[in-house]
């Protein structure tokens, strides 16, 4: 059954000063499985983090249909959380702080949200530095601390934008592996919107191209590689296969000179 | 040598010329008097009573106007950041009245409300009005949408957000104006201290002017320099204790 359905979504937005408007996202229709982790890759400007807002409540489609669980989506509940690339911590709580922001604007009980966190931040690794500062963390232990913060929720859905796209290529891939264990103890729905076709096939099991904008899913991947997975699979030939049909989608759109900016970011991050 | 010392050495040097120049006669006393005699009429100034005395006239006039500022600046501030409407009807007043000279004011001031306390505390108040207003707004204003964003996908409302997040987000902003305002609080004291007053720092210091005293004027400066010091450091001390979890470079340092 199908828990987030989109069906012929689109979103334009109005310039500004009553100048052009600009369509970001065309009749795009897609469906996704409950605790399904899926990664939305397509070039800058596709309208990716656009659906990923609207997903997540924060923008409303101009016209078409976007369901959770059989409701439409209006305005952002608890449920769907969303993970930035800038992290967007609250600069002046600390790792706890954040974490049980959530919690506490939903009035959960102290105790089960104290012993709550401990257990995330055991679970993201952060264990000694429960009572930093955003400023005193790395960027990765920054993007664990947002992390952390968007599970304290219990979503059903974690929403991520480029998440890793800040973070160096060394931190990139540790954070990779332990998203893997991260969504797989925590069980929930994801969509991980990201520019680099390996991390993309690496964590999901259904990758999802974009085409140039206006936005529509050009094409869906099913991933069929074992879990957990692993470092070592990055140079299997299934992985490479894959990677290889994703670019050969992607670079479709190059051949007809619409493809403009994303080869050299995708140099950048792979 | 380490900085501490090496900060110290131009104000002593400063004394020391002063002293031997004074000293050696090159310069009439009654025109420049020593710094030593100076500090012996502060001192004398201090043990009589009229230091403390008028100190805190001063103080309780800039206190006044200054707790009024921040009070109505941070609250119209917050009111004008929140609504686009009340934010059209008293902007165009904000930016006739904000670039005026305090002092453009203090005839009208003196005319409807005398030469008193009124007056004066009016004119400061309107010195630090607009510090903290336009940074309790442009604070409010420059959150991070994302954050905001953020801070909705994790269930807050909109009264949470204002509380939680954009008041807090906007502190170092907000502080900021505050503590500009401390020396504009100062600055204006002293100025419609000496226009109109028959007690204050800037009274004393004009009242000593009129009768030639450079003695007592020089004293009068003193005081008013290390007030000024004083209430800097201060509001320094109070902003890095408020902002422990702000970033240090941002706070421009010590």
């Amino acid at each position: 059954m199908s828990f987030i359905h989109a069906q012929n979504i689109t979103k334009t937005f109005n310039g500004k000063n009553n100048g052009a408007s600009t369509m970001a996202i065309a009749e795009m229709s897609l469906t996704i499985r409950e605790k399904e982790f899926i990664s939305i890759i397509g070039p800058s400007g596709c309208g990716k983090s656009t659906f990923l807002l609207m997903v997540a409540g924060l923008e409303k489609p101009t016209t078409g249909d976007l369901a959770i669980e059989g409701k439409p989506i209006n305005g952002p509940d608890h449920q769907r959380a969303i993970v930035f690339q800038e992290f967007l911590l609250f600069p002046w709580k600390t790792v706890k702080g954040n974490i049980e922001f959530g919690p506490r604007l939903n009035r959960i009980k102290k105790q089960a949200y104290e012993s709550q966190s401990r257990d995330l931040i055991r679970l993201v690794g952060l264990e000694g530095f429960e009572n930093r500062f955003p400023h005193e963390l790395s960027g990765g232990m920054k993007q664990r601390v947002a992390i952390a913060r968007a599970l304290a929720n219990k979503p059903k859905v974690l929403l991520m934008d480029e998440p890793f796209g800040a973070l160096d290529a060394l931190t990139r891939e540790s954070m990779q592996i332990e998203l893997q264990k991260i969504w797989q103890k925590a069980q929930c729905t994801v969509l991980f919107v990201t520019h680099s076709i390996t991390e993309a096939v690496f964590l999901a099991d259904r990758v999802v191209v974009m085409s140039n904008r206006p936005g529509y899913v050009k094409k869906t991947l099913a991933i069929d590689l074992e879990r957990p997975r692993t470092r070592k699979m990055f140079t299997s030939e299934r992985f490479r296969h894959y990677e290889h049909q994703l670019k050969e989608s992607i670079w479709e759109e190059e051949e007809t000179g619409s493809w403009e900016i994303n080869p050299v970011e995708e140099k950048r991050s792979a | 040598m380490n900085r501490t010392f090496r900060k110290w050495m131009s104000p002593l040097l400063l004394l020391v010329c002063w002293e031997v120049v004074t000293r050696a006669g090159w310069i009439d006393s009654w025109f420049l008097p020593a710094p030593s005699l100076v500090f012996q009429t502060l001192y004398e100034m201090v043990v009589s009573g009229e230091v403390p005395y008028h100190t805190a006239m001063s103080m309780g006039r800039a206190a006044t106007g200054y707790i009024a500022a921040a009070v109505i600046g941070i609250g119209l501030g917050l009111l004008i950041a929140w609504s686009v409407i009340i934010e059209d009807f008293c902007d165009p007043l904000i930016e006739l009245i904000r670039p005026l000279s305090s002092f453009a004011l203090v005839p009208i001031l003196f005319l409807w409300f005398g030469v008193g306390n009124t007056s004066k505390i009016i004119i400061i108040f309107k010195s630090c009005f607009f510090p903290i207003l336009l940074n309790t707004i442009s604070g409010i204003k420059g959150v991070d949408k994302k954050l905001i964003m953020a801070a909705r996908s994790l269930g807050a409302n909109g009264q949470q957000l204002w509380i939680r997040v954009l008041i807090p987000s906007a502190l170092p902003m907000i502080i900021t104006g505050l503590r500009i305002s401390t020396a504009m609080a100062m600055m204006s004291l002293v100025g419609v201290e000496m226009l109109s007053s028959d007690s204050g720092l800037g009274f004393l210091v004009i009242d000593a002017q009129r009768t030639f005293d450079t003695k007592r004027v020089f004293a009068g400066i003193i005081v008013l320099s290390a007030l000024g010091f004083s209430v800097d450091r201060a509001a320094r001390l109070i902003q890095t204790k408020l902002l422990s979890w702000h970033t240090e470079t941002s706070l421009g340092g010590k």
